[in-house]
């Protein structure tokens, strides 16, 4: 008797918690499944069908990841992005730490910076890179053979290593002021008693920012890095408005390749289904990648 | 499949009967109890949308049945890109207007076959929207490439560009430009001109018939074809390192090239350019007072060779009008739309007259048109066709991707010296290979 009791208020309480659950996220669930988990079912059958973009007519099982397996660009792109993803990373992170450095010391015109390197993330990728292919193209060749500097003679877009570092500028120069900002606030959230206890014990600035600030700021880190890993396979725009996959479409990153696949070339099923692999891919080295993080992560 | 079959007869049929009175607006006043709203993907191209949608407001002026309304698409997407998202929310246009696809098209659209408009066009311009006896599509206007040249400089030079049969002509061209001071050529490396025009001048000259040009990328697709044993590609070779070698105008791989290359022409520092008549309105722009004309491309030393003395014209892009998912009404507007703009003096005058007097600026390609082509480089066209030296656009039956992996890559990489001719050769090649024959029907 007094257990059927209880099991009825377990009841009504959970009755009540997906009641208020349903409150809080119904909407955006709904949001979620229609505009995500839908269209990535959908997107995941196509790839053992015969899309062609318009209709269905038939299944064709793995064929679809066989022919992507077995094109020699997808894995020419793969490459080539999983390179892009390593530098964009690890330079985005140290620039936008750096920036964050900066602006959180004393100095007087740090308000002033902090808008400064944060503007660029505020302008559309695409906007951005038909401003960096007038300021590669242009720009830099001509004061270049005005001053006779043979590095930047030629357009750094017509070279495919060239055009690669061409591409990592613009992405650093883009993503690392919004970076800034995730680091300033795992600065300012290091309370002040440790740093003044350090001080005290005579630790110089540089250890207290390697055994102090940086430990307590490992959450930081985690979000930053993952921020970066994820646009890095992710990157589009940049890549469509600055090389456009040139020159000789070397520069093609993953994206723009399954693009180009599906819409360019027609082939629908296995653009679908090497977007099914990157999303795989992306899924693991994120995975990893957070796993790994949060080790580092203290707890106060 | 019959059934759709039927639907778009009769949908021709009833189309036919208004097209008729589409004329008199007054006789149809009455005839339409309800306005059908058509859509149409675009506006033929973006650097006429003012143009085009000035007809298609004088359009749904003249009659009460239909109202034409054109929905714009992504400029910087494919046409694919643009209209699968629309077929897969049910949301097709009516009117649709595309060059490349077609192939993939081809089972979604109408039959042309029986309509008044086909029956007017020029039969030579139809066989490429032709799939499989399907008359899918039908032309817009008329376009040609070759050397683009400021006839200005031109003059000061005291060259007569209507003598330039050879390589040695072309050659001589150049020094006198040269010799006045002045750059003879702005030969462009941007992808598209590379990738499908200047392709063309080999695909072109490669047979002397139709039937022979065709059975060129039979073989490239079989893998049978070795193009460094081919005559025509070693000529088409030399020509292009005649380009390479007399070109002054910066290289430049991205897409900000054309409007340089055109810039370059338009200030008169340059004599000659690899373009075509599309780009006479934006010459213009820049250049009011000077004139700009059209001329073959010489592709061999021998003045009588196949080609010398032509210039590949063809048709940018063809008219189509979706059957899967449109009304009965709304097709029979899509075709009495693209009847009066083509028939009535009032479409013409928009099709023909040039871009600066409100026109699309097109070269007629339907019989009885009454206005005459008004600008220089649409003038020297009609000559050459008047002339009957027009060579074919084999880029047309391109299949999708193959002008971008070809332009973009070995075309690119040649151009910079990244690459042999050999190996240009082979690029090309393995680029073809497997791809659908969509010439021969096989679906795309």
């Amino acid at each position: 008797m007094i257990l059927l009791k209880e099991e009825k208020e377990v009841q009504v309480i959970s009755a009540r918690k997906i009641k208020k659950f349903l409150k809080f996220a119904g909407i955006p669930l709904v949001i979620f499944t229609i505009v995500l988990v839908v269209p990535f079912v959908n997107g995941f059958y196509y790839t053992f069908t015969d899309w062609d973009g318009f209709e269905v007519t038939k299944l064709v099982g793995f064929e679809n990841y066989a022919d992507s397996f077995a094109d020699p660009k997808f894995w020419v792109t793969l490459r080539f992005t999983a390179l892009f993803v390593v530098v964009s990373l690890v330079l985005v992170n140290v620039v936008a730490f750096g920036l964050a450095l900066i602006v959180t010391s004393k100095l007087r015109s740090r308000n002033i910076l902090r808008t400064f390197f944060f503007v660029p993330n505020l302008i559309g990728g695409v906007v951005l890179g038909v401003i960096w292919q007038f300021i590669f193209n242009s720009a830099i060749v001509s004061l270049a053979n005005k001053y006779d500097v043979e590095l930047f003679k030629e357009s750094w877009l017509q070279d495919t290593n060239k055009a690669f570092w061409a591409l990592i500028i613009v992405t650093v120069w883009q993503s690392s002021g919004y970076m800034m900002i995730v680091y300033i606030t795992g600065l300012v959230s290091i309370e002040n008693d440790v740093l003044e206890a350090s001080q005290i014990d005579g630790a110089s600035p540089l250890r207290t920012l390697f055994l102090i600030k940086i430990p307590l700021m490992a959450q930081a880190f985690t979000i930053a890095l993952f921020l970066t890993l994820r646009s890095g396979f992710m990157a589009y725009d940049v890549n469509v408005a600055l090389t456009d996959g040139g020159p000789f479409r070397t520069t093609e990153l993953i994206s723009l390749h399954i693009f180009q696949d599906a819409f360019l070339e027609g082939d629908f099923g296995t653009g679908q289904s090497k977007a099914v692999v990157m999303f795989l891919v992306v899924a693991l080295a994120a995975l990893v990648q957070v796993t790994i993080s949060k080790r580092y992560e203290v707890q106060r | 499949m019959k059934k759709s079959m039927k639907l778009g007869a009769l949908a021709l049929a009833s189309a036919l009967a208004l097209s008729v009175v589409a004329v008199a607006p007054s006789a149809t006043a009455a005839t339409c109890k309800k306005k059908t709203e058509v859509e149409m993907f675009g506006t033929i191209k973006k650097e006429i949308r003012e143009q085009f949608l000035a007809a298609a407001a004088s359009y749904n002026r003249s009659q009460n049945c239909y109202n034409l309304k054109s929905i714009l698409g992504d400029d910087s997407l494919t046409f694919l890109q643009n209209i699968t998202p629309k077929y897969a929310t049910k949301n097709a246009p009516t009117i649709m207007y595309d060059l490349q696809y077609i192939p993939d098209m081809a089972d979604k659209v109408m039959d042309w076959k029986g309509t008044k408009l086909m029956s007017l066009a020029s039969p030579g311009l139809l066989a490429a929207a032709n799939v499989g006896g399907k008359q899918v599509g039908i032309p817009s206007t008329a376009e040609a490439f070759g050397l683009v040249y400021n006839k200005a400089v031109i003059k000061e030079a005291g060259i007569d560009v209507t003598k330039i049969k050879t390589w040695k002509d072309l050659e001589a061209a150049f020094k006198k430009v040269e010799a006045v001071g002045k750059k003879p050529l702005h030969f462009s490396a941007i992808w598209w001109s590379l990738g499908a025009h200047f392709t063309n001048m080999y695909h072109t000259t490669a047979g002397k018939t139709h039937e022979a040009r065709l059975k060129v990328l039979d073989d490239l697709v079989d893998g049978k074809k070795d193009l460094s044993k081919d005559p025509a590609f070693k000529n088409w070779l030399a020509t292009y390192d005649l380009l390479k070698k007399y070109n002054q105008g910066a290289v430049n791989l991205t897409d900000t090239e054309f409007d340089a290359s055109v810039a370059n022409l338009a200030s008169g520092d340059y004599g000659f350019m690899f373009q075509g008549n599309w780009t006479e309105p934006s010459l213009n722009t820049i250049a009011k007072s000077t004139k700009f004309g059209l001329m073959n491309l010489p592709m061999s030393n021998d003045a009588k060779g196949y080609g010398n003395d032509s210039i590949p014209v063809g048709v940018p892009g063809y008219f189509m009008i979706d059957k899967q998912q449109s009304t009965k009404e709304e097709r029979a507007g899509a075709i009495d739309f693209l009847t009066w703009l083509y028939t009535s003096p009032q479409g013409q005058r928009f099709v023909a007259d040039p871009v600066t007097e409100g026109g699309m600026g097109f070269i007629p390609v339907y019989k009885g048109f009454k206005t005459k082509p008004a600008t220089s480089m649409a003038g020297d066209i009609a000559n050459f066709v008047n002339a009957g030296k027009t060579l074919e656009w084999i880029n047309t039956y391109y299949p999708g991707g193959l002008q971008e992996e070809v332009g973009k890559v070995s075309m690119q990489q040649y151009f910079t010296d990244k690459i042999s001719a050999a190996e240009l050769a082979t690029a090309i090649q393995n680029a073809w290979k497997d791809k659908p024959k969509t010439w021969r029907g096989e679906a795309a």
